[in-house]
Protein backbone atom coordinates (compact mmCIF):
# COMPACT_ATOMS: atom_id res chain seq x y z
CA UNK A 1 0.00 0.00 0.00
CA UNK A 2 3.27 1.95 -0.17
CA UNK A 3 4.13 3.21 -3.90
CA UNK A 4 8.14 1.58 -4.25
CA UNK A 5 10.54 4.76 -4.18
CA UNK A 6 10.78 7.20 -7.25
CA UNK A 7 11.96 10.74 -8.03
CA UNK A 8 10.03 13.52 -8.48
CA UNK A 9 9.80 16.23 -11.46
CA UNK A 10 7.90 19.01 -12.24
CA UNK A 11 8.05 20.63 -14.88
CA UNK A 12 6.69 24.13 -15.84
CA UNK A 13 6.12 24.23 -19.27
CA UNK A 14 6.05 21.74 -22.32
CA UNK A 15 9.57 22.29 -23.07
CA UNK A 16 10.88 21.13 -20.08
CA UNK A 17 8.44 18.42 -20.22
CA UNK A 18 10.06 17.12 -23.24
CA UNK A 19 13.33 17.51 -21.93
CA UNK A 20 12.27 15.24 -18.69
CA UNK A 21 11.24 12.68 -21.32
CA UNK A 22 14.60 12.77 -23.31
CA UNK A 23 16.48 12.36 -19.85
CA UNK A 24 14.14 9.53 -18.72
CA UNK A 25 12.59 8.19 -21.23
CA UNK A 26 11.13 5.49 -18.82
CA UNK A 27 9.20 7.56 -16.76
CA UNK A 28 5.39 7.85 -16.37
CA UNK A 29 3.78 11.02 -16.42
CA UNK A 30 1.13 11.68 -13.74
CA UNK A 31 -1.47 13.99 -13.84
CA UNK A 32 -4.21 13.79 -10.86
CA UNK A 33 -3.01 10.77 -9.51
CA UNK A 34 -6.38 8.98 -8.51
CA UNK A 35 -5.43 5.87 -11.38
CA UNK A 36 -1.90 5.50 -11.24
CA UNK A 37 -1.80 6.56 -7.48
CA UNK A 38 -3.93 2.93 -7.00
CA UNK A 39 -1.42 0.61 -9.08
CA UNK A 40 1.39 2.62 -8.03
CA UNK A 41 -0.04 1.34 -4.13
CA UNK A 42 -0.32 -2.23 -5.25
CA UNK A 43 2.96 -1.87 -6.45
CA UNK A 44 1.83 -3.17 -9.74
CA UNK A 45 3.53 -0.07 -10.96
CA UNK A 46 6.88 1.10 -9.81
CA UNK A 47 8.09 3.76 -12.17
CA UNK A 48 11.18 5.01 -11.13
CA UNK A 49 10.63 8.59 -12.35
CA UNK A 50 7.24 10.61 -12.09
CA UNK A 51 6.99 13.67 -14.29
CA UNK A 52 3.95 15.44 -13.04
CA UNK A 53 2.16 17.37 -15.26
CA UNK A 54 0.29 19.80 -12.84
CA UNK A 55 2.60 22.65 -13.11
CA UNK A 56 2.01 23.05 -16.54
CA UNK A 57 -0.47 26.03 -16.96
CA UNK A 58 -1.08 25.95 -20.67
CA UNK A 59 -2.27 22.29 -20.24
CA UNK A 60 -5.14 23.45 -18.23
CA UNK A 61 -8.18 25.70 -18.57
CA UNK A 62 -11.81 25.78 -20.61
CA UNK A 63 -12.17 27.48 -23.56
CA UNK A 64 -15.64 28.18 -25.47
CA UNK A 65 -15.66 29.92 -28.68
CA UNK A 66 -18.16 30.33 -30.82
CA UNK A 67 -16.95 27.70 -32.81
CA UNK A 68 -14.75 25.67 -30.92
CA UNK A 69 -15.09 23.95 -27.23
CA UNK A 70 -11.66 23.51 -26.28
CA UNK A 71 -10.71 22.11 -22.92
CA UNK A 72 -6.69 21.71 -21.83
CA UNK A 73 -5.94 18.19 -20.62
CA UNK A 74 -4.79 18.78 -17.21
CA UNK A 75 -8.42 20.09 -16.48
CA UNK A 76 -10.36 18.53 -13.21
CA UNK A 77 -13.13 16.61 -13.57
CA UNK A 78 -14.73 19.62 -10.83
CA UNK A 79 -13.69 21.85 -13.17
CA UNK A 80 -15.27 19.97 -16.07
CA UNK A 81 -18.47 19.82 -13.87
CA UNK A 82 -18.54 23.83 -12.87
CA UNK A 83 -18.19 25.01 -16.18
CA UNK A 84 -21.11 27.12 -16.98
CA UNK A 85 -19.49 27.70 -20.44
CA UNK A 86 -19.90 24.26 -21.03
CA UNK A 87 -22.95 23.44 -19.17
CA UNK A 88 -24.34 26.10 -21.76
CA UNK A 89 -23.05 24.72 -25.40
CA UNK A 90 -21.60 21.17 -24.58
CA UNK A 91 -23.37 19.89 -21.55
CA UNK A 92 -22.41 16.07 -22.19
CA UNK A 93 -19.22 16.81 -20.69
CA UNK A 94 -20.10 18.55 -17.54
CA UNK A 95 -22.58 15.89 -17.49
CA UNK A 96 -20.21 13.31 -18.03
CA UNK A 97 -17.44 14.76 -15.74
CA UNK A 98 -20.07 14.97 -12.88
CA UNK A 99 -20.67 11.19 -12.80
CA UNK A 100 -16.90 10.30 -11.72
CA UNK A 101 -16.93 8.55 -8.25
CA UNK A 102 -17.25 11.25 -5.68
CA UNK A 103 -16.03 15.15 -5.30
CA UNK A 104 -12.17 13.88 -3.41
CA UNK A 105 -11.30 11.95 -6.56
CA UNK A 106 -12.64 14.69 -8.90
CA UNK A 107 -10.99 17.48 -7.19
CA UNK A 108 -7.95 15.30 -8.12
CA UNK A 109 -8.37 13.71 -11.45
CA UNK A 110 -8.01 15.24 -15.12
CA UNK A 111 -9.54 14.46 -18.31
CA UNK A 112 -6.10 14.11 -20.04
CA UNK A 113 -5.76 11.59 -17.40
CA UNK A 114 -8.62 9.13 -18.23
CA UNK A 115 -8.49 9.68 -21.72
CA UNK A 116 -4.88 8.27 -21.59
CA UNK A 117 -5.60 5.78 -19.55
CA UNK A 118 -8.39 4.38 -22.31
CA UNK A 119 -10.56 2.53 -19.66
CA UNK A 120 -13.29 1.14 -21.78
CA UNK A 121 -15.68 1.95 -18.87
CA UNK A 122 -14.25 5.35 -18.53
CA UNK A 123 -16.87 8.31 -19.26
CA UNK A 124 -14.77 11.13 -21.27
CA UNK A 125 -13.79 8.33 -24.03
CA UNK A 126 -17.37 7.11 -24.56
CA UNK A 127 -18.48 11.07 -24.48
CA UNK A 128 -15.92 12.34 -26.83
CA UNK A 129 -16.49 9.70 -29.43
CA UNK A 130 -20.48 10.31 -28.96
CA UNK A 131 -19.79 14.36 -29.72
CA UNK A 132 -17.05 13.52 -32.35
CA UNK A 133 -14.15 14.94 -30.46
CA UNK A 134 -10.91 15.86 -31.84
CA UNK A 135 -7.13 15.19 -29.46
CA UNK A 136 -4.96 17.73 -29.41
CA UNK A 137 -1.01 15.61 -29.24
CA UNK A 138 1.89 17.02 -28.77
CA UNK A 139 5.45 16.07 -28.99
CA UNK A 140 8.81 18.20 -29.50
CA UNK A 141 8.72 18.41 -32.91
CA UNK A 142 5.36 17.76 -33.89
CA UNK A 143 1.66 18.14 -33.02
CA UNK A 144 -1.27 16.34 -34.53
CA UNK A 145 -4.93 16.14 -34.41
CA UNK A 146 -6.30 12.40 -33.99
CA UNK A 147 -9.97 12.27 -33.75
CA UNK A 148 -11.92 10.37 -30.40
CA UNK A 149 -12.81 7.32 -32.54
CA UNK A 150 -9.24 6.76 -33.72
CA UNK A 151 -7.52 7.47 -30.56
CA UNK A 152 -8.83 4.36 -28.35
CA UNK A 153 -7.53 1.81 -30.22
CA UNK A 154 -7.19 -1.52 -27.91
CA UNK A 155 -8.20 -2.33 -24.26
CA UNK A 156 -6.13 0.81 -22.59
CA UNK A 157 -4.78 0.99 -25.64
CA UNK A 158 -4.23 4.37 -27.70
CA UNK A 159 -2.40 6.25 -30.30
CA UNK A 160 -0.24 8.38 -28.40
CA UNK A 161 3.27 7.63 -29.17
CA UNK A 162 5.85 7.38 -26.31
CA UNK A 163 7.35 10.76 -26.93
CA UNK A 164 4.12 12.54 -26.96
CA UNK A 165 1.33 14.28 -24.56
CA UNK A 166 -1.98 14.88 -24.88
CA UNK A 167 -2.44 18.25 -24.78
CA UNK A 168 -6.44 19.21 -25.24
CA UNK A 169 -9.24 18.33 -26.21
CA UNK A 170 -11.89 20.27 -28.90
CA UNK A 171 -15.56 19.59 -30.20
CA UNK A 172 -17.06 21.28 -32.92
CA UNK A 173 -20.01 23.27 -31.58
CA UNK A 174 -21.24 23.33 -35.46
CA UNK A 175 -23.11 20.25 -35.16
CA UNK A 176 -24.57 21.26 -31.87
CA UNK A 177 -26.92 24.52 -32.23
CA UNK A 178 -27.82 25.08 -28.52
CA UNK A 179 -31.45 25.86 -29.71
CA UNK A 180 -32.00 22.25 -31.10
CA UNK A 181 -29.32 20.19 -29.33
CA UNK A 182 -29.92 17.85 -26.91
CA UNK A 183 -27.42 15.57 -24.65
CA UNK A 184 -27.02 13.20 -22.38
CA UNK A 185 -24.54 11.16 -20.39
CA UNK A 186 -26.46 7.86 -18.49
CA UNK A 187 -24.78 5.22 -16.47
CA UNK A 188 -25.37 2.39 -14.89
CA UNK A 189 -23.53 1.87 -11.96
CA UNK A 190 -23.59 -0.50 -8.32
CA UNK A 191 -21.94 2.22 -6.37
CA UNK A 192 -20.97 5.74 -7.11
CA UNK A 193 -17.10 4.93 -6.85
CA UNK A 194 -16.92 1.78 -9.10
CA UNK A 195 -16.44 1.73 -12.97
CA UNK A 196 -20.15 1.95 -14.49
CA UNK A 197 -21.45 -1.57 -15.77
CA UNK A 198 -22.29 0.51 -19.44
CA UNK A 199 -22.58 4.38 -20.20
CA UNK A 200 -24.54 5.29 -23.31
CA UNK A 201 -23.86 9.06 -24.42
CA UNK A 202 -26.03 10.28 -26.53
CA UNK A 203 -26.44 13.64 -28.78
CA UNK A 204 -29.54 14.17 -30.59
CA UNK A 205 -30.51 17.19 -32.79
CA UNK A 206 -33.91 17.78 -34.14
CA UNK A 207 -34.97 20.39 -37.28
CA UNK A 208 -37.32 22.60 -35.32
CA UNK A 209 -38.57 21.88 -31.63
CA UNK A 210 -41.19 24.50 -32.38
CA UNK A 211 -42.44 21.82 -35.00
CA UNK A 212 -45.53 19.53 -33.82
CA UNK A 213 -43.30 16.43 -34.80
CA UNK A 214 -39.52 17.86 -34.80
CA UNK A 215 -37.22 15.40 -37.07
CA UNK A 216 -34.41 14.64 -36.17
CA UNK A 217 -31.65 15.38 -37.93
CA UNK A 218 -28.85 14.07 -36.48
CA UNK A 219 -27.72 11.32 -33.96
CA UNK A 220 -25.24 9.83 -32.22
CA UNK A 221 -25.22 7.43 -29.38
CA UNK A 222 -21.38 5.96 -28.01
CA UNK A 223 -21.00 3.31 -25.32
CA UNK A 224 -19.11 2.82 -22.42
CA UNK A 225 -17.86 -0.79 -21.36
CA UNK A 226 -19.56 -2.47 -23.72
CA UNK A 227 -16.54 -3.41 -26.04
CA UNK A 228 -12.51 -3.00 -25.09
CA UNK A 229 -12.68 0.18 -26.52
CA UNK A 230 -15.53 3.23 -26.34
CA UNK A 231 -17.97 2.06 -28.69
CA UNK A 232 -19.73 4.32 -31.69
CA UNK A 233 -22.89 2.66 -32.68
CA UNK A 234 -22.88 3.42 -35.91
CA UNK A 235 -25.87 1.96 -36.84
CA UNK A 236 -28.35 4.66 -34.59
CA UNK A 237 -28.19 7.37 -37.08
CA UNK A 238 -29.82 5.69 -39.73
CA UNK A 239 -32.56 3.97 -37.24
CA UNK A 240 -33.62 7.83 -35.71
CA UNK A 241 -32.67 10.12 -38.37
CA UNK A 242 -34.95 11.29 -41.02
CA UNK A 243 -38.06 10.96 -39.05
CA UNK A 244 -39.55 12.14 -35.65
CA UNK A 245 -38.31 10.07 -32.74
CA UNK A 246 -41.31 7.60 -31.63
CA UNK A 247 -41.04 4.49 -29.52
CA UNK A 248 -40.40 2.57 -32.79
CA UNK A 249 -37.85 4.11 -33.76
CA UNK A 250 -35.54 4.28 -30.24
CA UNK A 251 -36.39 0.31 -29.96
CA UNK A 252 -35.00 -0.07 -33.65
CA UNK A 253 -31.59 2.46 -31.98
CA UNK A 254 -31.66 -0.09 -28.71
CA UNK A 255 -31.63 -3.21 -31.05
CA UNK A 256 -28.41 -1.87 -33.13
CA UNK A 257 -26.77 -1.08 -29.50
CA UNK A 258 -27.75 -4.67 -28.56
CA UNK A 259 -26.04 -6.04 -32.19
CA UNK A 260 -23.23 -4.03 -32.10
CA UNK A 261 -22.17 -4.31 -28.35
CA UNK A 262 -19.61 -6.84 -27.29
CA UNK A 263 -18.92 -6.80 -24.18
CA UNK A 264 -16.31 -8.52 -21.91
CA UNK A 265 -18.17 -10.68 -18.64
CA UNK A 266 -17.42 -9.02 -15.37
CA UNK A 267 -18.15 -10.61 -11.78
CA UNK A 268 -21.44 -8.56 -11.10
CA UNK A 269 -21.75 -8.63 -14.84
CA UNK A 270 -22.22 -11.37 -17.34
CA UNK A 271 -21.92 -10.54 -21.60
CA UNK A 272 -25.87 -11.14 -21.80
CA UNK A 273 -26.67 -8.71 -19.05
CA UNK A 274 -23.89 -5.92 -20.26
CA UNK A 275 -25.73 -6.44 -23.37
CA UNK A 276 -29.29 -6.14 -22.29
CA UNK A 277 -27.88 -3.24 -20.09
CA UNK A 278 -26.53 -1.85 -23.42
CA UNK A 279 -29.59 -1.83 -25.26
CA UNK A 280 -31.28 -0.19 -22.79
CA UNK A 281 -29.13 2.61 -21.91
CA UNK A 282 -29.26 3.67 -25.59
CA UNK A 283 -33.13 3.87 -25.19
CA UNK A 284 -32.78 6.17 -22.00
CA UNK A 285 -29.40 8.53 -23.35
CA UNK A 286 -31.51 8.84 -26.58
CA UNK A 287 -34.82 9.37 -24.97
CA UNK A 288 -33.43 12.20 -22.95
CA UNK A 289 -30.94 13.50 -25.27
CA UNK A 290 -34.13 13.95 -27.25
CA UNK A 291 -36.31 15.81 -24.99
CA UNK A 292 -33.72 18.35 -24.28
CA UNK A 293 -33.50 18.80 -27.62
CA UNK A 294 -37.13 19.53 -28.11
CA UNK A 295 -37.25 21.68 -24.82
CA UNK A 296 -34.01 24.18 -25.36
CA UNK B 1 14.24 -1.07 -10.20
CA UNK B 2 17.17 0.35 -8.90
CA UNK B 3 17.87 -0.67 -5.00
CA UNK B 4 17.83 2.63 -3.36
CA UNK B 5 19.61 2.79 0.57
CA UNK B 6 17.40 4.93 2.87
CA UNK B 7 19.94 7.86 2.40
CA UNK B 8 20.45 7.58 -1.58
CA UNK B 9 16.82 7.69 -1.76
CA UNK B 10 15.42 11.00 -3.94
CA UNK B 11 14.12 14.02 -1.70
CA UNK B 12 11.92 16.86 -2.14
CA UNK B 13 11.14 19.84 -0.39
CA UNK B 14 7.58 20.37 0.36
CA UNK B 15 5.95 23.72 2.20
CA UNK B 16 2.52 23.46 3.34
CA UNK B 17 -0.20 25.18 5.55
CA UNK B 18 -1.95 22.53 7.73
CA UNK B 19 -4.37 23.91 10.07
CA UNK B 20 -2.90 27.67 9.69
CA UNK B 21 0.64 26.48 10.93
CA UNK B 22 3.45 26.60 7.78
CA UNK B 23 4.93 23.37 7.54
CA UNK B 24 8.18 22.61 5.44
CA UNK B 25 10.12 19.56 5.73
CA UNK B 26 12.21 17.20 3.09
CA UNK B 27 11.01 14.25 2.35
CA UNK B 28 10.87 11.38 -0.37
CA UNK B 29 8.33 12.15 -2.79
CA UNK B 30 6.19 8.86 -2.96
CA UNK B 31 5.45 10.10 1.18
CA UNK B 32 1.69 10.17 0.43
CA UNK B 33 0.21 13.16 2.56
CA UNK B 34 -2.16 10.98 4.47
CA UNK B 35 1.63 9.50 6.41
CA UNK B 36 2.80 12.88 5.92
CA UNK B 37 -0.21 14.82 7.81
CA UNK B 38 -0.04 11.57 10.34
CA UNK B 39 4.15 10.89 10.86
CA UNK B 40 5.45 14.29 10.42
CA UNK B 41 2.31 16.91 11.14
CA UNK B 42 1.40 14.71 14.40
CA UNK B 43 -2.29 14.86 12.70
CA UNK B 44 -3.46 10.98 13.35
CA UNK B 45 -7.30 12.20 12.80
CA UNK B 46 -6.39 11.26 9.18
CA UNK B 47 -6.85 8.13 9.56
CA UNK B 48 -5.07 5.28 7.16
CA UNK B 49 -7.55 2.64 6.02
CA UNK B 50 -7.41 0.76 2.78
CA UNK B 51 -4.34 3.28 1.25
CA UNK B 52 -5.61 3.21 -2.32
CA UNK B 53 -8.41 5.23 -2.60
CA UNK B 54 -11.62 3.19 -1.73
CA UNK B 55 -12.50 3.96 2.00
CA UNK B 56 -12.21 8.12 1.86
CA UNK B 57 -11.38 7.75 5.71
CA UNK B 58 -8.13 9.93 4.78
CA UNK B 59 -10.16 12.42 3.17
CA UNK B 60 -8.63 15.96 4.29
CA UNK B 61 -8.95 19.47 2.29
CA UNK B 62 -6.43 20.95 0.28
CA UNK B 63 -7.16 24.67 -0.89
CA UNK B 64 -10.96 23.93 0.24
CA UNK B 65 -11.80 21.09 -2.02
CA UNK B 66 -12.07 17.35 -0.84
CA UNK B 67 -9.22 15.34 -1.24
CA UNK B 68 -8.05 11.44 -0.46
CA UNK B 69 -4.69 12.26 0.91
CA UNK B 70 -3.45 8.53 0.20
CA UNK B 71 -4.09 9.10 -3.47
CA UNK B 72 -2.00 12.08 -2.96
CA UNK B 73 1.68 12.15 -2.71
CA UNK B 74 2.94 15.38 -0.07
CA UNK B 75 4.97 16.72 -3.10
CA UNK B 76 1.87 17.23 -5.32
CA UNK B 77 0.12 19.89 -3.18
CA UNK B 78 3.41 21.70 -2.11
CA UNK B 79 2.31 25.16 -1.35
CA UNK B 80 -1.33 24.55 -0.64
CA UNK B 81 -3.35 24.89 2.21
CA UNK B 82 -4.61 21.98 3.92
CA UNK B 83 -7.20 21.32 6.34
CA UNK B 84 -7.56 18.20 8.58
CA UNK B 85 -10.23 17.39 11.13
CA UNK B 86 -7.58 18.40 14.33
CA UNK B 87 -7.97 22.00 12.94
CA UNK B 88 -12.31 22.38 12.82
CA UNK B 89 -12.53 23.07 16.72
CA UNK B 90 -10.46 25.28 19.11
CA UNK B 91 -10.32 22.83 21.18
CA UNK B 92 -12.33 23.16 23.76
CA UNK B 93 -15.65 23.16 21.87
CA UNK B 94 -16.81 20.96 18.90
CA UNK B 95 -17.44 21.87 15.68
CA UNK B 96 -20.91 22.23 14.68
CA UNK B 97 -20.31 19.48 12.22
CA UNK B 98 -18.71 17.09 14.74
CA UNK B 99 -21.71 18.15 17.24
CA UNK B 100 -24.00 16.67 15.14
CA UNK B 101 -22.19 13.79 14.28
CA UNK B 102 -21.82 12.99 18.14
CA UNK B 103 -25.62 13.88 18.79
CA UNK B 104 -26.85 12.29 16.09
CA UNK B 105 -24.70 8.87 16.97
CA UNK B 106 -23.72 9.27 13.46
CA UNK B 107 -20.97 6.56 14.25
CA UNK B 108 -20.10 3.61 15.78
CA UNK B 109 -16.32 2.31 15.93
CA UNK B 110 -15.13 6.03 14.59
CA UNK B 111 -12.54 5.29 12.01
CA UNK B 112 -14.82 6.93 8.85
CA UNK B 113 -15.47 9.61 11.15
CA UNK B 114 -12.72 12.45 10.38
CA UNK B 115 -13.22 11.46 6.71
CA UNK B 116 -17.05 11.67 6.85
CA UNK B 117 -16.33 15.22 8.89
CA UNK B 118 -14.12 16.58 6.64
CA UNK B 119 -16.40 15.22 3.50
CA UNK B 120 -19.43 17.22 4.82
CA UNK B 121 -17.51 20.32 5.31
CA UNK B 122 -16.68 20.29 1.72
CA UNK B 123 -20.58 19.00 0.61
CA UNK B 124 -22.27 21.89 2.90
CA UNK B 125 -19.80 25.02 1.81
CA UNK B 126 -21.34 23.98 -1.66
CA UNK B 127 -24.64 22.92 -0.62
CA UNK B 128 -25.45 24.92 2.43
CA UNK B 129 -28.86 23.22 2.64
CA UNK B 130 -28.69 19.93 0.95
CA UNK B 131 -30.89 17.22 0.40
CA UNK B 132 -30.87 13.64 -0.17
CA UNK B 133 -29.44 13.27 -3.40
CA UNK B 134 -26.86 15.98 -2.86
CA UNK B 135 -26.12 14.39 0.47
CA UNK B 136 -25.42 10.75 -1.27
CA UNK B 137 -23.40 12.47 -4.23
CA UNK B 138 -21.05 14.49 -1.38
CA UNK B 139 -19.69 11.72 0.68
CA UNK B 140 -20.09 8.47 -1.86
CA UNK B 141 -16.51 8.69 -1.48
CA UNK B 142 -16.30 7.99 2.17
CA UNK B 143 -17.53 4.60 3.54
CA UNK B 144 -19.00 3.41 6.80
CA UNK B 145 -19.09 -0.11 8.09
CA UNK B 146 -21.16 0.39 11.05
CA UNK B 147 -24.11 2.96 10.46
CA UNK B 148 -25.54 1.77 7.73
CA UNK B 149 -25.35 5.56 7.07
CA UNK B 150 -28.71 6.78 7.89
CA UNK B 151 -27.29 8.28 11.13
CA UNK B 152 -25.04 9.96 9.03
CA UNK B 153 -28.01 11.68 6.95
CA UNK B 154 -29.58 13.33 9.83
CA UNK B 155 -26.23 14.48 11.12
CA UNK B 156 -25.75 16.40 7.74
CA UNK B 157 -29.07 17.79 8.35
CA UNK B 158 -28.22 18.80 11.59
CA UNK B 159 -25.33 20.37 11.05
CA UNK B 160 -26.55 22.29 7.87
CA UNK B 161 -29.33 23.62 10.26
CA UNK B 162 -26.84 24.67 13.20
CA UNK B 163 -24.42 26.27 10.17
CA UNK B 164 -27.18 28.24 8.97
CA UNK B 165 -25.46 31.69 8.12
CA UNK B 166 -21.76 30.10 7.80
CA UNK B 167 -20.15 28.63 10.35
Amino acid sequence: MKPAAFDYHTPADLDDVFDLFESYPEAELVAGNQSLGIVMANRLATPEHLIDLGGVDELRGIDVADDVARVGAMTTHRDLERSAALKETIPMLPDAARQIAGPSVRSRGTLGGSLAEADPAGNYPAALVALDGTLHLRSRDDARDVSAEEFFVAYMFTDLREDELIESVTVSRDPFPTDRTGMAFEELKRAAQTFPTVSAAAVVRVDDPDASEPVVEHARVALANAADVPLLVGGVSEAVEGEPLTDETVAEAADVAEAAADPAGELHADTEFKTEVAAEYTRIALTNAHERAIET
Amino acid sequence: MTEHTTSERPQRDVQLTVNGDAVTSTIEPRTKLSDYLREECNLTGVRVGCEHGVCGACTVLVDGEPVKSCLTYAVQVTDSTVETVEGLSDGSELHPIQEAFHEENALQCGFCTSGFVMSTKALLAEHPDPDDEEIEAGLCGNICRCTGYSPIYDAVYRAADAMEGGD
